[in-house]
């Protein structure tokens, strides 16, 4: 039993005017010189903010629950992928680094 | 280009794959796919409907990732501000976290800007069509992917392969950490809310760092 279909479509319509909205906003609405030096030194810090609340939680909790040891195999595949990121301007870089860090690890594991 | 599709792809699938497994039709998890067009967006969406989560939570939670778009058009709005509408709406509509990446690449090259927006345009169709192709792909296998593939694992380091960017300052930095940590802190809170709040701790904390720092 999921929720009456009609709110999923509500929903599906609504994220593409969330994320439009968001978009578009400076491009095509408004001029970001216009808005005050404060909102714009917010603005710098929503990426790293924002990306970090979805990738520590990730890494560190990958079901749900706090796995700070070396058992947690998506841990350690991160570690490996935020050196390369950090050597490496090449996203590839990062994800098959990570990726490959992850199988190795879990074939280990058996 | 390349490289950043081979990240695309398997997020994409992952991102099809999710909206099924969450209770929507392949047909909805596509329509999400074409509105939304961002990964984050359709993860957030397809986990607060498996939860059955009210609409307007679904969406408030939608808004607080897609935040990041805000810095991203602001950044990018005094390249464009000299086209006319009809080239700004669909510029707007396929900027992504790479495709901004990409763009403040080309635009910060020297030379001639004038025929710029029309390489911005053919990478977002590219980075979009690769997209939609992946979300159908997983969409329509569903649940026949073994866990054992841990292929939603790319969908953390997509994002990690753009924070780490991100983090040029000590101030950034300070937004990731607590940001990060408050996540964790959170992380049992409903509704997904652990997001908002660590997003709006991190953003006070770069805030209050760059002003420690001034002062």
């Amino acid at each position: 039993m999921g929720p009456p279909p009609v709110s999923e479509w509500l929903v599906i319509v609504g994220a593409g005017v969330v994320t439009f909205l968001t978009r578009a906003s400076f491009i095509v609405f408004a001029d970001p010189k216009k808005f005050p030096h404060a909102f714009r030194a917010a603005l710098a810090f929503v990426p790293a903010a924002v990306l970090a609340a979805i990738v520590l939680p990730g890494l560190a909790m990958p079901f749900g629950t706090l796995e700070l040891s070396a058992s947690n195999p998506r841990l350690l595949a991160g570690a490996v992928a935020f050196g390369v990121a950090v050597k490496v301007s090449n996203p590839l870089a990062c994800i098959v680094a990570g990726m490959a860090t992850l199988w190795a690890l879990q074939a280990l594991a058996g | 280009m390349a490289p950043v599709l081979v990240g695309t792809i398997p997020f994409g699938f992952v991102a099809g794959v999710a909206a099924v497994g969450a209770g929507m039709s392949p047909l909805q998890a596509i329509a999400l796919s074409i509105f939304a067009f961002s990964g984050i967006a359709q993860l957030v969406v397809a986990q607060l409907v498996a939860a059955q989560s009210p609409a307007l939570v679904t969406l408030a939670a939608a808004l607080v990732v897609s935040l990041r778009f805000l810095m991203y058009s602001a950044a990018l709005s005094p390249h464009l501000a000299h086209l006319p509408r009809r080239w700004r709406v669909p510029l707007a509509y396929l900027m992504t976290d790479q495709g901004f990446a990409m763009g403040v690449h080309h635009y910060g090259l020297p030379g001639d800007r004038s025929p710029r927006h029309y390489r911005f345009l053919g990478s977002g169709l590219t980075l979009y069509a690769a997209w939609q192709a992946s979300v159908v792909a997983g969409a329509l296998a569903g649940a026949q992917v073994p866990q054992s593939w841990s292929l939603d694992f790319v969908v953390t380091l997509s994002f990690l392969s753009i924070l780490v960017p991100a983090l040029k300052t000590r101030a950034n930095l300070a937004a990731a950490v607590v940001a990060g940590a408050v996540a964790m802190v959170g992380a049992g809170l409903p509704y997904k809310l652990s997001l908002v709040v660590a997003s709006i701790a991190g953003i006070g904390a770069g805030i209050f760092f760059e002003w420690g720092r001034r002062r």
